[in-house]
């Protein structure tokens, strides 16, 4: 009976911890889909947001709302720079994929490095205390984070799917990302789309990094390692679904949490790259997921 | 060359990409010392044809076979060293390399390609480079290209690429040569050049398939010829044969003949 | 003088890496940044089998260098295999993976740091010989990578550059040619860990981070992508430069991530302002 519980406690949760890895992946996926862009800079956002955040909390005392405004507003402003400034220009100037790599990856490091200079390598977190307030459900502790997590979460994705599936904007998306010379002569403009695809990815992540901020703590090189597990999910999702890589997500924080009972624990952080050579070897298309999954994700 | 079977064959192949039929149920025979013709509107699938054949795409069913062997589990760089050899529509010479290199990564063994095999086999290596070397001059020189050896693609006239292109997949040396509208925007002593080549190549046992717009060229050259639509075989037999069709008069001539 | 030995060794390591690194992104196109993780594992593979099997240092060297090769291929068989994006991605977990577990394997010293390694040679002259023998090897590779690519097989790299799919067509094997380069540019990575490892005698997990990839990427994109000589002089700067920046004595909480700063910097202005590097590239490459 004990046994059952705990399993029951740990699903729940590993499915809250997930729910920031699900906005990483969803992000990530977004801008992979329509702009056909693997957005390595987003771990340097995902740390832009974090720190702007954590000095308007932590630094000037702003309350939350406010710090999550504020974090929001510099990864959108950041978002919009480097598309503007990077990659459209590298775009126009027909660079090889082989340089939009080098610039996305390297900015991410630029920003490690920049905030690792400013606010240093000690671990922070977005809060004086990470703990929240703890409920008992049937035997399982429910935290006011989890179901704060949960919310946000379950709004952002119903929002996006909202934006994809019924509003023109939206469809826009789609069809740059079927095809973005094709679209252009339909008077869609493709620059336009992968701009958007990276506002919103910024948005899911500013949201992420903020769950993760308040739950556990962070330090400059960080995203990196937390992009990496979005990347993982984006391609077991399977690359072009994004409801697929938001699953992927789920999957894997489960698994992780799951780890804990059967592998020694200064093995845990090994965990996430094993995992990215299974997936590489065993599943570069991704799972295939059932069908009526696929006809839902077809639709969103 | 007596082969008892066709050097290539293709048998039932089809392919879709999404909902569109690029190929349905082709089935062709091309034999040694022969020379055929692919004709149809454009979209008909004739280059996917080629692109089946060569390896680029695999077919979702059917199967193609040089001589007796299966094709479908060989790569298209197997393929081509098999003794497979085609051109391209758009030409598509290494930019970056003069006209004598773009030739020597034609032949189907190319010295020092495997590194160790290069650094442990010197004396076969330069053995091998030396008579690519001695094979690219000989062509080069059939093709009045010799002048032209130590230019890069983008200095040389459209007609000179064109048979820079062919001189390129003529080092291969194979069984069976495709050629992809050899004469397309060519005219003059390129033109005569082109068709001199195509008939001796055939007449050295190749199995020659030319995809080719100008019907006067296949019916001068063509021993056979093969109209395609919408991915599959319509008609097959002599020039003059399918030029009495009413139904390749139709869809090809718009009616007009 | 010990300080100017130790430089000059350190310009001749990172000529290799440099050098070899531009084998396999300026020539080879693929992009990987696990080139420092390369150079980890034949430096502690050397080190640990000259000091628990007695396996003379300059075998040791060359088993080193060999195992760096093998786990280049295990890392770019699979992932090359789909595209090369995937081999990116593979080389970051590959990077911040290895770190983790050399870090936690006791017999490698763990996060600590492998001590005691044995140096090739003793003596009061040492310093200057390694300074000798690094250099020559330097200037060994160099050249190696310079045959490798501008001789028959050089040919046959910049075809499958300008068109793969022309090139498989003509009978030539693109995916052969990429683990090829892949592997030896990660051997060559191998062998300067293995001299690093028998020359500070001292390696801890710490020194293959991210800032390593970062640093050589930069030799390469500043000095000029798929040029002979333009990681050699990227290398030279970048080694003096940092060099210059110690003198500054500041703390070395601002001086890790200033360096960081720098060679991440330079890469993104020299990709936007001189994408050609210092030493400009051949026509058309």
């Amino acid at each position: 009976m004990l046994e059952s519980q705990i399993l029951l406690q740990i699903a729940w949760t590993s499915v809250s911890t997930a729910t920031y890895y699900v906005l990483f992946a969803i992000a990530f996926a977004l801008t992979l889909k329509v702009a056909q862009l693997w957005n390595f800079a987003q771990a340097g956002i995902m740390g832009l947001a974090f720190y702007a955040m954590y000095a308007a909390m932590l630094g000037w005392n702003w309350p939350h709302p406010a710090g999550v405004a504020f974090g929001l507003a510099v990864a959108v402003a950041a978002s919009v720079c480097i598309e503007v400034w990077g990659f459209r220009v590298l775009r126009g100037r027909r660079s090889s994929s082989l340089m939009i790599f080098i610039f996305a990856i390297v900015f991410a490091e630029f920003i490690a490095y920049l905030l690792t200079l400013v606010f240093g390598t000690e671990p922070q977190t977005l809060t004086r205390s990470i703990m929240s307030e703890v409920h008992l459900v049937g035997g399982i502790a429910i935290s006011d984070w989890d179901l704060k997590a949960l919310t946000t979460t379950a709004i952002l994705c119903l929002a996006l799917f909202a934006y994809l599936s019924f509003t023109q904007q939206g469809q826009f998306l789609y069809a740059v990302a079927d095809n973005g010379e094709l679209a252009e002569l339909y008077g869609i403009s493709a620059n336009r789309a992968y701009l958007v695809s990276l506002v919103i990815a910024a948005v899911f992540v500013s949201f992420g990094i903020y769950l993760y901020g308040t739950r556990a703590s962070m330090i400059p090189t960080a995203p990196l390692e937390l992009m990496l597990f979005a990347v993982i999910a984006t391609i077991l999702g399977g690359i072009g679904s994004i409801l697929g890589a938001g699953l992927a997500a789920i999957f894997l924080s489960v698994l992780q949490s799951a780890s804990i009972l059967v592998i020694p624990s200064q093995w845990q952080g090994s965990l996430t790259y094993f995992v990215l050579f299974v997936v590489i070897l065993f599943f570069p298309t991704g799972l295939r997921l059932p069908a009526w999954i696929r006809r839902v994700a077809r639709a969103g | 060359m007596n082969a008892p079977r066709a050097a290539i064959r293709v048998t039932d192949v089809s392919k879709r990409f999404g909902g569109i039929v690029v190929a349905e149920n082709v089935n062709l025979e091309l034999r040694s010392g022969e020379i055929l013709g692919l004709i149809g509107p454009n979209g008909a699938g004739k280059t996917t044809l080629f692109n089946l054949i060569c390896g680029i795409h695999t077919p979702d069913s059917g199967e193609i076979w040089l001589r007796d062997q299966p094709l479908s589990r060989v790569p298209v760089y197997r393929r081509a060293r098999l003794g497979i050899a085609r051109t391209w529509q758009n030409i598509r010479l290494f930019p970056t390399l003069s006209v004598i290199d773009n030739l020597l990564m034609g032949p189907r063994r190319y010295p020092g390609e495997a590194l160790l095999a290069g650094i442990f086999g010197a004396r076969t290596r330069r053995a091998d480079a030396q008579a690519a070397r001695e094979r690219a001059e000989e062509i080069l020189a059939r093709m009045g290209l010799s002048d032209a050896r130590d230019k890069t693609p983008a200095e040389l006239p459209f007609g000179q690429q064109k048979l820079a292109g062919m001189a390129r997949t003529l080092m291969n040396d194979g069984e069976v040569l495709l050629l992809d509208e050899p004469m397309a925007g060519v005219e003059g002593q390129v033109y005569e050049t082109i068709r001199q080549v195509v008939r001796d190549e055939a007449s050295a046992g190749r199995a020659v398939c030319i995809v080719e717009h100008n019907v006067s060229f296949i019916r001068d050259l063509c021993t056979r010829a093969v109209f395609m639509f919408n991915g599959c075989i319509e008609q097959s037999g002599t020039m003059e044969e399918l030029l009495a069709s009413d139904k390749l008069a139709e869809l090809y001539f718009g009616g007009r003949s | 003088m010990e300080y100017v030995y130790s430089v000059l060794v350190m310009i001749g390591i990172y000529t290799i890496m440099a050098s070899s690194f531009n084998l396999i992104i300026g020539f080879g196109g693929l992009i990987s940044i696990a080139h420092p993780i390369f150079f980890a594992l034949s430096a502690y593979a050397s080190a640990l089998v000259n000091l628990h099997w007695g396996v003379p240092i300059p075998l040791a060297i060359l088993l080193g260098t060999l195992f760096a090769a093998a786990m280049s291929v295990m890392l770019s068989l699979p992932s090359l295999r789909i595209s090369g994006d995937y081999l990116l991605i593979a080389s970051m977990g590959f990077q911040l993976g290895f770190v983790e577990v050399i870090k936690n394997v006791d017999f490698a010293g763990g996060a600590g740091g492998l001590t005691g390694i044995a140096s090739i040679y003793s003596g009061p002259s040492r310093s200057p010989a390694f300074v000798v023998t690094t250099l020559t090897i330097a200037a060994t590779v160099v050249s190696v990578v310079h045959w490798l690519t501008h001789g028959e097989y050089g040919r046959a790299i910049r075809a499958m550059r300008d068109d793969e799919e022309c090139f498989a067509s003509l009978g030539r094997n693109p995916m052969a040619i990429k683990i090829t380069i892949f592997a030896v540019g990660s051997a060559l990575a191998g062998l300067a860990g293995a001299l690093y490892a028998h020359y500070f005698q001292f390696l801890s997990p710490e020194q293959f981070g991210i800032t390593q990839s970062a640093l050589i990427l930069t030799m390469v994109v500043v000095g000029g992508m798929g040029s002979t000589w333009g990681p050699v002089v990227g290398a030279l700067l970048l080694t003096a430069l940092p060099q210059a920046i110690t003198f500054l004595n500041l703390p070395p909480s601002v001086m890790a991530p200033l360096q960081g700063m720098l060679y991440t910097g330079l890469v993104l202005l020299f990709l936007f302002v001189r994408p050609a590097g210092l030493v400009a590239k051949r026509l058309g490459q």
